[in-house]
């Protein structure tokens, strides 16, 4: 059985709400602007949330998983495939707006940073499983097997970022480290950005959880009619 | 600018065009309740 | 009890070769790879070693998506699934002897691959045969590891085992760039201790599939 949690739902699309209004003043008018790279590195306070989101979505669906094999029950299977989801939404944005970013300051669209190539390979491997749950491969033991996917893609992710940081050290990269020095105005305004997306995510997570098991329940439920009025 | 102003449309968009198959996912729960109504009221 | 893996090896590539097949549908692929990339440069070009062990290793992996639909095909038939998973053999032996089995097949596959290499991609063998041999294994050992588990997924589904590659390629991510750095350091004559991290991430990846294969397996590969 699903439980929907409603109050849960509204509070987080209310403090995502709140905070994203704070959050987009504080962007376009608290935050001053950076002496060398002007007004694109806003973007920086979009990116950063979105990436650091998708990763614990993607570690949700491994802890998810983990309650697959676990507890065998189907809210955890559910789960999983909705933080999946919306780990692929996050870190899409996240290539997005990493790739403009590079281009306004690195004037390239895209160049081997391992978080960058991490970020890539994993948006591969997540919209995978989600190609593979949308097709319902495995019957019956199809909540396992997602539930295996979803855990052997979790333990590859320090794997990749770990080639990626070693694929790039022998090749020298062109760029600097990213600049170093944030003003205090300026971490402000990432942490409340941070929230903001972190409440927006919560809730979309809930909405489509809620969405998603009660659409399993119906599909049940219609099954179980059929099967009576055959009787 | 210019820059920040397209990976702004990018961000939003994106945003936007879930909430838009979350919207889209629960017209077809919808459909599928009133289905499932209709059976009940049958029997 | 010991060897029952072994067993299981020894059966599948006994099958495998029985139609006079093996992996000759890997084989020809690979090979067909390595030809057309080799239209990708102008005639008389030579590609770089980056790009030649590239290809070797896209072959490669191609060919284990191919090896191992082969060897859980061959549990299909007859419902042999059903008595392996009834017979006294832990589950993980069989994990372990498809594993195997595999990693002779893709070695196989490799021995024609690389002479492939050398003739249409220009690719140059310099440096420590011991150590290319050395990388190769580790890397196919990873390639197989992660086939073996994968494989068995798409045991029983019909079409649908092809979508499984979506999520396999990316998966091998790590053990390709490790493949593609150790060949070209190889070939340009670096010495092994040079790439001893990359060895390390090779065998890192083999030690942590290994231990995920170990717990996973059984919940993979189980009757209904």
């Amino acid at each position: 059985m699903f439980r929907i949690y409603p109050k849960t739902l509204t509070l987080f699309a209310a403090a995502a709400m709140v905070l994203m209004a704070a959050g987009q003043y504080a962007i376009w008018f608290y935050a001053p602007e950076e002496m060398t790279m002007g007004p694109v590195q806003k973007i920086f306070y979009f990116h950063l949330p979105l990436a650091w989101w998708c990763f614990v979505a993607f570690f949700g669906v491994f802890a998810a998983s983990v309650m697959v094999l676990w507890t065998g029950k189907e809210k955890w299977d559910v789960l999983a495939g909705v933080l999946a989801e919306a780990g692929v939404l996050f870190s899409g944005l996240a290539l997005i707006t990493g790739s403009i970013w590079g281009r306004a300051a690195w004037n390239t669209w895209w160049t081997w940073d391992p978080r960058l190539s991490t970020t890539l390979v994993m948006w591969f491997v997540y919209s995978g499983y989600l190609v593979l749950r949308a097709a319902d491969a495995g019957g019956a033991k199809g909540a396992r097997m997602r539930a295996v996917l979803g855990i052997v893609a979790f333990v590859d992710v320090p794997l990749v970022f770990l080639s990626a940081r070693l694929w790039r050290s022998i090749h020298p990269a062109v760029l600097a480290s990213r600049s170093g020095g944030l003003e205090p105005e300026m971490w402000t305004t990432v942490w409340i950005n941070l929230l903001a997306w972190g409440a927006l995510f919560a809730a979309i997570v809930l909405a489509r959880y809620h969405g998603a098991g009660f659409a399993r329940r119906v599909e049940a439920a219609l099954v179980r009619i059929q099967e009576k009025t055959l009787q | 600018m210019n820059y920040l102003f397209i990976a702004n449309v990018c961000v939003w968009l994106g945003v936007g065009g879930y909430v838009l198959f979350l919207a889209r996912q629960h017209s077809v729960l919808e459909r599928r309740v009133r289905q499932l109504e209709i059976l009940d009221a049958d029997e | 009890m010991r060897a029952s893996w072994l067993a299981i090896a020894a059966k599948d590539l006994r099958l495998a070769f029985a139609g006079g097949q093996g992996p000759v549908q890997a084989v020809l692929l690979g090979l067909l790879l390595v030809f057309i990339f080799s239209l990708s440069a102008a005639p008389g070009d030579r590609f770089s070693p980056q790009q030649a062990m590239a290809i070797f290793w896209l072959c490669s992996s191609f060919a284990v998506v191919l090896i191992f639909s082969l060897l859980f095909r061959f549990e299909e038939e007859n419902d042999t699934a059903t008595a392996l998973l009834l017979s006294p053999l832990p589950v993980q032996g069989l994990w372990l002897g498809k594993t195997l089995a595999g990693l002779v097949l893709l070695v196989l596959c490799q021995v024609f691959f690389f002479p492939a290499a050398l003739v249409f991609l220009g690719l140059d063998p310099g440096g420590s045969p011991g150590g290319l041999v050395l990388m190769v294994l580790g890397v196919d050992l990873g390639l197989c590891i992660l086939g073996g588990l994968i494989g068995a997924m798409g045991h029983g589904q019909g079409a649908k085992d092809a979508l499984l590659t979506i999520i396999v390629f990316p998966l091998q991510v790590p053990l390709l760039l490790g493949g593609i750095r150790i060949g070209v350091g190889l070939m340009q004559g670096l010495p092994l201790a040079d790439l001893g991290e990359w060895f390390g991430l090779v065998l890192a990846f083999d030690a942590v599939f290994s231990g995920a294969a170990l717990f996973l397996f059984p919940h993979v590969f189980r009757g209904e």
